[in-house]
């Protein structure tokens, strides 16, 4: 996969995920990917409802050792 | 659909702040229009020195050490934060001239608004949520 910037989100709490995911998404362009890795469990619901609303799509996502992993591809 | 989400703050301890500011930083890096009115104790949460130092529910200290350990943002950030992401803080000015407060006492960027500035940018918001 060709990922445009890798967002390390690790150790924050609610809502601090979702608002630096925000940021690295407008920093991209429309189709580029961004990876994001998050330790909030609250993420594994809330990133696929953040990328839901704004029309993204979550290519991917994986968990491994607590670290929780996705690929958002921007719209 | 809508894209606006109102908030009335009307409470004003540590617990209160954070279901505030949570939910209004969470929906506006969800692209949404937030508008946060803060009335009566709600002022503390933008009061300069009073959002320093919230007071946590009676018997429920101990929660402090949980919130460091979780790593959650102070009050202060998030409300910077929230402002940053473009969430609107409307101070409530009938409050503020009961409990002898000016806009000098709150954070940069407030507006001072009664009810109706309010209810006008909440008429068709959805949702709108107190607290």
């Amino acid at each position: 996969m060709n990922v445009t910037t890798v967002l390390d989100a690790k150790g924050l709490a609610c809502p601090m995920p979702i608002v630096r995911t925000k940021k690295a998404v407008d920093a991209i362009e429309s189709g580029q990917v961004l990876e994001v890795h998050v330790t909030d469990k609250g993420a594994i619901a809330d990133i696929p409802a953040w990328a839901a609303s704004g029309g993204h799509t979550i290519l991917e996502h994986t968990e491994e050792d607590d670290v929780l992993k996705f690929w958002i591809q921007k719209a | 659909m809508t894209n606006k989400v109102a908030i009335i703050a009307s409470n004003g301890g540590l617990f209160d702040a954070y279901k505030v500011y949570n939910i209004a930083t969470a929906a506006a890096a969800t692209d949404k229009e937030v508008t946060i009115f803060f009335t009566f104790e709600g002022l503390n949460l933008i009061h300069k020195q009073g959002m320093q130092a919230l007071p946590m529910p009676e018997g429920r200290e101990a929660i402090a050490e949980g919130f460091a350990k979780a790593n959650v943002p102070s009050i202060p950030e998030l409300a910077a934060m929230s402002q940053e992401l473009g969430v609107k803080f409307i101070a409530c000015q009938m409050t503020m001239d009961v409990m002898g407060l000016t806009v000098e006492d709150f954070v940069d960027g407030i507006e001072v608004g009664g009810a109706v500035t309010f209810l006008e940018f909440a008429k068709d918001a959805a949702p709108t949520l107190t607290f």
